[in-house]
């Protein structure tokens, strides 16, 4: 019976073992780049990035989540994801203001809000064909294509979506699509499916140490209206990310009834 | 500083919903600031937030406090280092109390047994 049991587990293991021993993976080329092309032949390609935009150090949101000045600008929802969040609002006010979670706190916001942390820092990374964002918040990676390749098709749904950026001048466009429909497009505000990000970043023209990101969010769905909002960060040159790790000090759990805990 | 925190209140009294961060901080009063005579116990420079064990005098002997705060990046820019506290130090922090009561807050500033001061202290 012992031995059986040991027949058992180790066909289990070798099954794994065997798919590492054959061929390595070959993704084939992403739709819009050649065999040779692409993020992923970077070597040859790197003196090109000498030529993009300083954007060097680590960039804090500036002046609040929105950027500062002004009035607060709010999302038009409509239909459905109006009446959540209408039911979001009064179960809040009932609350004493307290926001229900129905994920941990140790789960990140994703985007676009992970974009508009008041508190943790952001990294802009250049490398042939993409550009890659570090978030000091849950220590999140984005990636933005800018090798020439289009949005894959029927992006599975993700916390940061599919995006593909292209540079206009010093200007990086970014279009994003496949966004998770569970993430909120504020605090609050459900979107749907059809949620789009189209975001200009770029050095701003008053000041090089401000880095300011233009987004305008679509949604056929869930908005009557495109959103815009502007978010700056400002410069910390000779900063640098600190590490999060959300599960090794979670001092604010969530209880069954979706509370957020205090230790 | 508080000018600063004057307008960065005003803003989040005009701004509609929660400051975007970790988690919401509509479980402290933010209105009402407390200043706690403590010795610290612990001192952990973590993400997502730094926070600060103290026990409190307290009229009926000490309690224990769990003070939160922002997070170390933040914090490194008003001064702030993993060594600023430790274990056994005399301070008089400044929290925003928690709603509840329990006894726990949102960090507003120290003063350091050296006398210094860190965050809005007073």
């Amino acid at each position: 019976m012992r031995l059986a049991l040991g027949c058992a587990a180790a066909l289990l293991l070798a099954a794994p073992a065997a798919a590492q021993l054959g061929a390595a993976p070959k993704s084939p080329p992403p739709e819009g780049v050649a065999e040779d092309g692409g993020a992923g032949h970077a070597k040859g390609h790197y003196h090109e990035l000498d030529a993009l935009p300083d954007w060097g150090g680590i960039w804090f949101v500036q002046g609040g989540a929105s950027g500062g000045g002004g009035p607060p600008l709010i999302p038009k929802l409509k239909g459905e994801y109006l009446e959540r969040y209408q039911a979001w609002r009064a179960e809040v006010q009932a609350n004493n203001g307290v926001t229900r979670r129905n994920r941990s706190n140790c789960s990140p916001p994703g985007m676009p809000r992970i974009m508009r942390l008041a508190q943790y820092p952001y990294e802009f990374l250049f490398t042939p064909g993409r550009v890659t964002i570090n978030q000091e918040a849950w220590m999140q990676t984005r990636t933005i294509w800018t090798d020439g390749r289009a949005h894959k098709e029927d992006p599975d749904p993700t916390f940061m979506g599919d995006s593909i950026g292209h540079w206009e001048g010093d200007t990086l466009v970014i279009d994003t699509i496949g966004i998770s429909d569970q993430l909120d497009l504020d605090t609050g505000m459900p979107h749907s499916a059809q949620f789009r990000l189209t975001e200009r970043i770029h050095l701003s023209p008053d000041d090089p140490d401000v880095l300011v990101n233009e987004m305008r969010m679509e949604d056929t769905e869930a908005l009557e209206e495109p959103f815009m909002v502007t978010v700056r960060y400002r410069r910390d040159r000779h900063g640098s990310l600190i590490e999060f790790q959300c599960a090794e000090n979670d001092r604010n759990p969530v209880d069954e009834e979706g509370n957020t805990e205090f230790l | 500083m508080k000018t600063l925190a004057k307008l960065a209140l005003a803003a989040a009294v005009l701004a509609p919903l929660p400051v975007l961060a970790h988690h919401s901080y509509a479980m402290f009063d933010m209105q009402r600031t407390v200043a706690l005579e403590a010795t610290v116990v612990r001192f952990k420079w973590q993400n997502p937030h730094a926070f600060i064990e103290a026990d409190a005098t307290s009229r009926g002997g000490t309690e224990r406090w769990s003070i939160e705060m922002t997070s170390p990046n933040n914090l490194a820019q008003e001064g702030w280092k993993r060594t600023s506290l430790k274990p056994g130090d005399r301070v008089t922090i400044w929290v925003h109390p928690l709603r509840t009561g329990a006894r726990g807050g949102s960090y507003v500033g120290v003063r350091l047994p050296n006398g210094s001061t860190l965050g809005e202290a007073g």
